[in-house]
This record gives C-alpha cells, sequence and structure tokens, in this order.
C-alpha cells in the first residue's frame, strides 16, 4: 500500500465581487462569484491572480456547496496559467450560518477541500501540467484563501 | 495535508478500443469488465458497463477518465469518476506498454476521484474529496484511494 505524501505547492488569495444570486435551478441554488483580483504564492511560483475569472458556486440538496473555480494566474515573470477546480464546502449548521453573514471562523470547523488542476504553455511551469493536487479552503468575509498541496 | 484510507479498487479492463490520433491526442478507451473493492467502511464489486476514456498528450503525459459503477456488498449503488495523469521514464512506460509488472514508484500515476450515491449508509461519499495512487497492472490498475480529511 502506497501512503499518500503531498508538498507545498501555492496558497492562493481570492478577492471576489459580489454573488450573482440566480435561486433556484435545476440541481440547486446556484451563486456566481465574479473574481476581481487577488495573489499566489509557493516556493516555486508566485504572482497575482487576473480579474476576469470566477467562481459557479451550486448549494445542492443535501446541503453541500459544489465549487467549480476557473481563474487566470500570471506569474511575476509574466507567465498565465489558467487553473480550475472542483471542490465542496460544507459544515454544522451553526457555522455554514456564520459564513453566510461573513463572519471568521476557523476552517478546522467546516469541510473545504478542492481538486485544482492547472495548464500553462510556459517551460518553467510545465510540472503544473503534471500533477494532481488538493487545496484546503478557507472563506474569509473578503473572499476565500485556498493552501494547494501537490500530491507526490 | 492529511488523509485516510477510503478503499483498494482494483478494476479489470477488456481489450482497448484505440480511436488513435484525434485533435487533443491518441484517444484509447479501456472498457471494465470487473473488479472488486474493499476499505474499512464499504467493500463490494464493480459492475461491467463502465470505462476509462484515456487520452495520450502531446507533452506524454496520459489523461485518465475513470467511470464506472460500484456495488457494495450490502447492494448499494456508487457511481465513480476519478480523473488521473499517468507520466515517467520513457523506459518505464514503454515496460508498461508491453503489460510487464513495474514498481509503481517508478512512475507519477495520480487521480482525483468524486463519489455519487443516494445510499444513506454511504452518504459521506457524496460530500468527500479523495486522491488515489494507481498501480498499473496488465490485467487493469489497482488503486489505492485516500480520503482528504
Amino acid at each position: 500500500m502506497t501512503a499518500m505524501t503531498s508538498r507545498p505547492l501555492m496558497t492562493v488569495r481570492i478577492a471576489a465581487a459580489p454573488p450573482q444570486k440566480l435561486g433556484t435551478v435545476s440541481h440547486g441554488v446556484r451563486s456566481i462569484v465574479p473574481v476581481t483580483g487577488g495573489d499566489f504564492e509557493g516556493p516555486r511560483l508566485r504572482g497575482k491572480v487576473l480579474p476576469g475569472g470566477g467562481d459557479w458556486l451550486l448549494l445542492r440538496a443535501d446541503g453541500v456547496l459544489e465549487l467549480d473555480l476557473r481563474i487566470t494566474l500570471e506569474t511575476d515573470d509574466h507567465a498565465l496559467i489558467y487553473m480550475r477546480f472542483l471542490g465542496v464546502r460544507h459544515g454544522p449548521a451553526d457555522v455554514i450560518a456564520a459564513l453566510r453573514r461573513g463572519e471568521s471562523v476557523d476552517p478546522a470547523r467546516y469541510y473545504f477541500r478542492t481538486l485544482p488542476s492547472f495548464e500553462t504553455a510556459t517551460d518553467r511551469y510545465a510540472f503544473l501540467n503534471r500533477i494532481i493536487s488538493v487545496g484546503v479552503g478557507e472563506a474569509r468575509p473578503d473572499g476565500a484563501v485556498h493552501r494547494i498541496d501537490e500530491i507526490l | 495535508m492529511t488523509s485516510r484510507p477510503l478503499m483498494t479498487l482494483q478494476v479489470f479492463v477488456a481489450p482497448p478500443q484505440k480511436v488513435g490520433e484525434i485533435p487533443h491526442g491518441t484517444r484509447v478507451i479501456a472498457p471494465i469488465t470487473s473488479g472488486s473493492f474493499q476499505g474499512p467502511r464499504l467493500r463490494g464489486k464493480v459492475l461491467a458497463g463502465g470505462g476509462d476514456w484515456t487520452l495520450l498528450r502531446s507533452d506524454g503525459v496520459l489523461e485518465l477518465d475513470l467511470r464506472i459503477t460500484l456495488e457494495t456488498d450490502d447492494g448499494a449503488l456508487i457511481y465513480l469518476t476519478s480523473f488521473g495523469l499517468r507520466h515517467g521514464p520513457p523506459e518505464v512506460l514503454a515496460a508498461l506498454a508491453r503489460g510487464e509488472s513495474i514498481d509503481p514508484s517508478r512512475y507519477y500515476f495520480r487521480t482525483a476521484a468524486r463519489f455519487e450515491t443516494s445510499a444513506p449508509q454511504y452518504g459521506f461519499l457524496n460530500q468527500l474529496i479523495a486522491v488515489s495512487s494507481g498501480d498499473r497492472r496488465a490485467s487493469g490498475p489497482i488503486y489505492t484511494i485516500e480520503e482528504i480529511l
């Protein structure tokens, strides 16, 4: 049996505009959150989040919030990286209610995990095209912070 | 990042359907004929009818897109999707292509797995993120799947 090991890839901080609340659609309650900016930093890359991406959120009937994020990263040496992930967020009702009110909550009190993938044409970051990674999310009043680990 | 074992999954594949060169790479579809899975909280068999829609990209990375149905020993159905990447040194990949047994630590074979089920006793599967490491055997792959905590 192979033990799962990982190493830090980057921490991504995302700034978001107010959500576009579409309401109840066929699969749940849909909200779309435009991404306005942000930054990312890790041992091997750093830079900023470009405006223009978004997170297409779906609140399912079982209370789980599904995340479907697509953003573009620009490194400090001007490479573009397309990042997307699917994720889930759920937790005790009182914790989720506090998050919805925009309060700061210890992220250990809820489950917020993502599966990011990357695309880049820049050779020095091509390793991103070849890895599976996992993110641990933290919902903050001003946006989300994702600590992403590469699965080794 | 912390994780805990979810299950070990072994699938058996029929001869691959080699679609060949398509705009995104080389497409090969491997029908799944059977298999089994077991872990601390669930066990059972893999139903026939799923498949792995693999794509060999121009950068040498094999993308895996597995969709199968699991049936637990108490009769629940679970839909499993797994998106993965496999790559490694050319000689290792060539040996795998010849059907040889290779130590899986010699190549990178990792996947991200998602589950869907309506069975209440397995509802936790709907709410978790999981990753797996794969071991490619001639008869089909073996996946060690871990729940991300």
